[in-house]
């Protein structure tokens, strides 16, 4: 199998923390996949690694057949991004960014100047030309990260939270933008706590708790009769906590 | 090739450009002058440079002083950063390290960003290299060796800014490696005090050993072509980019938040300094009480304050110290020992201005608006900014005279009531500057980063405009002393300061008031916006 994400005995460690302990996750390529856990399980530090942001404690990492750090410059080249916030830039425009972004992937001028008109067209965007970054709403913050990550046609999405905020009509324009990208041959990693997107979009599931991967699978493979993502995951992570009431709430 | 340096300058600018526009017009012009006023006094130094080096009859005279001018320009582009806990502008890696950008383009943009921490020397270099190219007698080639200095110097910062910015990301090695960079910046002052002074003043003569660079580069700038100094000169500025480069390898490779995990704090600590934050609570109301104690706690584990307050009490008292008591003896008077402790608790005051005046709500960023959303007057978070302040200058001070009185040196009774009475009358008019100026020009600060990335003109061009007007009614107080040598007439003059300090602090605060209900918009927002791709 071909994989687009290879991860062998993935460690991070963070003190005598163990942020993610151990991990091994194959994603084919050419897969929507989902990547799963509750808060502090250790996505968000994956993510960091594969993006190249923050090393590994031990094991290895493979994006598209090509071993990171080592040849960090030629996946970085094929890799699209849609990170957490602090990544944007907010003293610019969004045809600034998505222009800057272009040509950080080798992207000409010319050409990343017009790829970035049609991508903020696309995201309904180009209202306010001149309105900063730093002054959109959330959602528009995730539409302008997307239009980001497309622009030099990435053979590989990581994306964090990537409907995080965004209303009906945006969410449905990165869906079917993603779907389309995947049935061309890409590979998309998505983080996400919105489980009903998760079983809509994805074809392959990986679930992550206290930085160790406890199932992973088709959706199919998953899900045991009429349960939904949402049962499976409770039942995994294990969340059924004792109900402690606040006498005063 | 360089196509991804040319757009992260691109970008930059743009930056800088889509910022003015909303920026305070005020804010802007006051620090435009600010910066045009400091840049002037180079640039007239640099005249006076190239004035003198373009005579072809002081040849002898250019050839004694300039490897000295030479040491001074590498001193100040080397050291200065550091006294002034600045680091000038650098590329915020974080958000660039995602892109398939080729270390080399970054590693020299990070360098040539480090000509803002030396713009000075630059125009004092440029002026020297026009003036010796305009001397008959020296040759033309000769002056552009100067480049190698230059080069040398924007390697090496770069090089001890990323080797800083890793020592400091780990709690106990910071301390550490401020109280060596205290020993080191003190040096000269200690070599001066265990009787080195002849090796020192070789070191800084035009006698020094033909193996340091200043006195090689100064040879070859004057013509003076050895192939000894020219492989002088050249295996310095080797050394400092493979310095360079090594060290900015491995800061790319670093992972700040494993390194502030394995530093953060124990139980244990956490709760032997519980006491010290819930002490307002034993004397003030809430929500004053509560406002001071989130103060303490947070400003106690900003690593950048952490760093600023360490300062305050070693440097201030090792720089100070050979010029108070150097080679005469702890019992000898001299303007600065008969005043040591007030000089080094008004440096303290000078370091910890940044943190605890000018930008109060910078380490609050964006969380500043719960000071707009819950019940509590600004006048009520303002007062308790301004007391939290009081109480750190009060600790700084106090760890001054602990420290003085440990090494035994001349310190009265009256010297720790004037040293505190004299920092507590500037402290007012600073914290009452400081509460307009963080109305009028808020900036989020990242309280993790421990060295400023502002360019250091610009603090210092701030200090140099207002520190003397908070210090002018202190200097009446020093007058009358010295008129009537009368310590009666001393505290009177500042009494009569503080009673000024205090109603300057109530007018500021009335304004300061009315433009937090004004700009509450502009202030959230500027406090709310992120860096762009360097951090300036």
């Amino acid at each position: 199998m071909f994989s687009a994400i290879s991860l062998h005995n993935l460690r991070k460690l963070y003190g005598a923390k163990a942020a993610v302990d151990g991990l091994d996750l194959e994603v084919p390529r050419g897969s929507f996949f989902g990547f799963l856990g509750p808060n502090g399980a250790g996505k968000t530090t994956t993510i960091r690694m594969l993006m190249g942001l923050a090393p590994p404690t031990s094991g290895t990492i493979e994006l598209l057949n090509l071993p990171m750090p080592e040849r960090a410059l030629e996946v970085k080249g094929k890799i699209g991004l849609v990170p957490d916030e602090s990544l944007l830039f907010d003293h610019l425009t969004g045809l600034e960014f998505t222009e800057f972004v272009g040509r950080m992937y080798g992207l000409a001028r010319p050409k990343a100047r017009e790829r970035s008109k049609e991508l903020l067209a696309l995201f309904e965007l180009d209202g306010d030309p001149r309105k900063l970054i730093g002054d959109y709403s959330k959602g528009m913050r995730k539409r302008v990260a997307m239009a980001a990550a497309l622009i030099h046609r990435p053979e590989l999405f990581l994306l964090d939270e990537p409907f995080e905020g965004v209303d009906a009509v945006g969410a449905r324009l990165m869906k079917e933008i993603l779907l389309e990208q995947v049935r061309h041959g890409a590979t998309v990693f998505l983080t996400s706590h919105v489980l009903e997107v998760v079983e809509r979009l994805c074809d392959r599931v990986a679930i992550i708790h206290e930085g160790k991967l406890v199932l992973t699978g088709t959706m199919a493979e998953l899900r045991t009769g009429s349960e939904t993502l949402e049962d499976v995951f409770v039942r995994v992570v294990g969340a059924d906590r004792p109900a402690e009431s606040l006498d005063w709430l | 090739m360089w196509n991804q340096a040319r757009a992260i300058v691109w970008a930059q600018w743009k930056t800088v450009r889509n910022h003015i526009p909303r920026s305070n017009k005020a804010a802007l012009i006051f620090s435009g002058v600010l910066l045009a006023v400091w840049y002037a006094g180079f640039g007239f130094l640099a005249l006076l440079a190239g004035f003198f080096l373009a005579k072809p009859d002081e040849v002898e005279f250019v050839h004694r002083v300039l490897p000295t001018v030479l040491l001074i320009c590498l001193l100040y582009w080397q050291v200065i950063p550091i006294l002034m806990a600045s680091t000038g502008s650098a590329l915020d890696i974080k958000k660039l390290l995602v892109y398939p950008i080729p270390h080399r383009e970054l590693f020299t943009l990070e360098v040539l960003l480090r000509v803002s921490t030396g713009v000075e020397m630059l125009l004092l270099l440029a002026g020297a290299g026009v003036g010796l190219l305009l001397n008959p007698r020296v040759p033309f080639w000769a002056p552009w060796t100067l480049a190698f200095f230059v080069a040398f110097n924007l390697l090496c910062s770069a090089g001890i800014r990323d080797l800083l910015a890793r020592l400091l990301a780990r709690k106990r090695v910071r301390e550490i490696t401020t109280l060596l960079f205290v020993l080191a910046a003190a040096l000269p002052q200690l070599m001066l005090l265990g009787g080195f002074q002849k090796q020192l003043r070789r070191v800084f003569s035009s006698e020094a050993s033909p193996l340091w660079l200043w006195t090689a580069a100064a040879r070859l700038a004057q013509g003076e072509f050895s192939w000894s100094n020219a492989a002088v000169v050249l295996a310095w500025t080797a050394a400092a980019y493979f310095f360079g480069r090594w060290q900015f390898e491995r800061g790319l490779a670093f992972d700040f938040a494993e390194a502030a995990a394995k530093s953060a704090p124990r139980g244990r600590t956490a709760s032997r300094l519980d006491w010290f934050y819930r002490l307002p609570n034993a004397v003030l109301p809430d929500p004053l009480a509560a406002l001071i104690e989130k103060e303490l706690r947070f400003l106690s584990r900003a690593p950048r304050f952490r760093l600023v307050f360490l300062m305050g009490f070693s440097f201030g008292i090792l720089i100070w110290f050979p010029m108070a008591f150097g080679g005469q003896g702890r019992t000898a008077h001299s303007l600065v020992g008969d005043n040591y402790l007030t000089f080094v608790s008004v440096y303290a005051l000078l370091l910890l201005s940044d943190s605890l005046f000018w930008n109060v709500f910078g380490f609050d960023r964006s969380a500043a608006q719960v000071y707009f959303l819950v019940p509590v007057k600004i006048s009520t978070v303002l007062v308790g900014k301004n007391l939290t302040a009081a109480i750190f200058v009060l600790l700084d001070i106090s760890a001054v005279a602990l420290v003085c009185i440990l090494l035994r040196l001349p310190i009265t009774g009256l010297r720790v009531l004037e040293a505190l009475a004299v920092t507590l009358v500037i402290t007012t008019f600073l914290v009452a500057i400081g509460n307009i100026s963080s109305l009028y020009n808020p900036r989020g600060v990242n309280p993790v980063k421990s060295f400023r990335t502002a360019a250091g003109a610009r603090m210092q061009a701030m200090l140099m405009l207002l520190f003397p007007v908070s210090l002018a009614p202190v200097a009446l107080a020093y007058l009358a002393r010295y008129a009537f040598e009368s310590e009666w007439a001393f505290f009177g003059v500042l009494l009569f300061g503080a009673a000024l300090a205090g109603v300057a602090y109530w007018f500021s605060m009335e304004s300061a008031v009315k433009a937090a209900e004004r700009r509450k918009e502009q202030i959230i927002q500027a406090l709310s916006q992120g860096d762009g791709l360097i951090q300036s």
